[in-house]
């Protein structure tokens, strides 16, 4: 019995023992697939029972994200506007939040913890339509609060990285003003 | 994994089935990848420094269900010390070179793209362990050329997972070796708990009768990951 001659062992199956073993396999992995994976991993549900079992929400974040649902995200130029979100890091976790600008666009912003405690960050943003994961930091600190206003050098997402290595949740108010759309929680 | 492997000796019959369905199923929750604790050191990280990436790498290891579903697959019927170390030696060959390839210079794969691939390679093992090949074609692939193989691919895997990073270019070489030993350490580690439960489990007659069972079972892994990362791809693009 060895890797190489395989068929010499009588107990391994026969050609329709095979096809069997090919079928059950396609099968399982199927409905782990539609059932349990697709719900968890990409918010895809066709047949509820992902969202009975709560797993939907392992996928949802940006659906409980309390975006200012009144502004109109389909309007593809952006206007000028005003934000203001609370984000919640929980403990030992990491978050990011985004906005979409234009190459050059302008974005002001000003945040803190609201427990003055402070949080590692970094300001970043991604090209539009790389997939790469290529991004470029501006700012990288801990820090409990920051101020600022930014001309951004290209079009795409460009936001936060916040890491709260403290047990305890941290919550960020983030006020925002400038020409984007708010992607929210990545 | 741990907890498997001490529930297997209190119940030997049962428990690599348990094994092999816990790595499977449990870490599928798991983001596979580098987790944000990580991903906060490499940002941050300038110049040499050994000791953390060989950690990322033999965590990435040990935590990436999907390289260590392949090498069950592939030392499932390797019985001979002998056999374990040339077809382990060929799948660290092929995964350290394209690991340092990859990322040298700079070839991006789709992530998604090569972990389907990775899906595809366990199915591909589960399917040969069943002597699927010889019973429809009427041979056998070459064993080890294909562990070659799909060594290549894996290590594409791992390039691909550094690269999310855009890591600083002074140290890289050292840092990206430090990866690779660490990658090899972590697959001895694992390779070390799979094979004692493997051969604890192969002195009862189960084994065989359930070979069948995992192999199967493998290959529905591979399938599984193959469509997860197919998903992935299409919705994102």
């Amino acid at each position: 019995m060895n890797n190489m001659n395989p068929s010499e062992n009588k107990t391994l199956p026969s050609r329709h023992s095979l096809l069997i073993a090919s079928i059950t396999a396609v099968v399982i992995a199927f409905l782990l697939y539609i059932i349990i994976v697709l719900p968890a991993e990409y918010n895809i549900d066709p047949t509820g029972i992902g969202k009975r079992m709560g797993l939907t929400a392992l996928s949802e974040t940006v659906a409980q994200e309390p975006v200012h649902e009144s502004y109109d995200t389909a309007n593809q130029t952006p206007i000028r506007r005003e934000d203001v979100v609370m984000v919640t890091v929980p403990a030992l976790k990491g978050v990011e939040y985004k906005f979409k600008l234009e190459k050059y666009a302008n974005l002001k912003y000003q945040w803190k913890t609201i427990d003055n405690s402070k949080v590692y960050f970094d300001f970043h943003g991604e090209p539009a339509g790389d997939t790469t994961g290529y991004f470029e930091s501006f700012t990288i600190a801990t820090t409990n609060k920051m101020l600022g206003s930014a001309i951004v050098p290209f079009e795409g997402s460009h936001g936060w990285y916040w890491k709260n290595n403290s047990n305890q949740e941290v919550i960020i108010e983030l006020k925002t003003s400038g020409n984007y759309q708010v992607i929210g929680l990545k | 994994m741990n907890k498997e492997t001490i529930k297997y000796f209190i119940n030997p019959q049962l428990n690599l089935l348990l094994l092999i369905l816990g790595l499977t199923f449990s870490t599928l929750i798991v983001a596979h990848g580098i987790d944000s604790t990580t991903k906060s050191f490499l940002l941050n990280n300038t110049g040499v420094s050994i000791i953390p990436f060989i950690y990322i790498g033999a965590k990435h290891m040990v935590t990436g269900y999907d390289h260590l579903l392949f090498l069950i697959g592939v030392i499932f019927f390797l019985y001979k010390t002998r056999d374990i170390i040339i077809y382990v030696s060929l799948f660290t060959l092929g995964h350290s070179f394209t690991l340092l390839l990859g990322v040298f210079n700079d070839i991006m794969v789709n992530p998604y793209l090569i972990d389907a691939i990775i899906g595809f390679s366990i199915v591909y093992k589960g399917f040969d362990n069943l002597g699927g090949f010889n019973k429809l074609i009427g041979f056998q692939l070459n064993t080890k050329i294909a562990v070659l193989v799909f060594g290549l691919f894996h290590g594409f895997g791992l390039a691909t997972k550094l690269q999310g990073y855009e890591l600083n270019n002074e140290g890289l070489l050292s840092n990206l070796i430090a990866f690779n030993i660490g990658v090899e350490l972590g697959q001895f580690i694992a390779l070390v708990v799979v094979l004692i439960a493997l051969n604890i489990w192969r002195k009862f007659d189960s084994y065989i009768k359930f070979s069948g069972l995992i192999n199967t079972l493998l290959m529905a892994a591979g399938m599984l990951l193959i469509m997860y990362q197919l998903t992935g791809y299409f919705l994102e693009n």
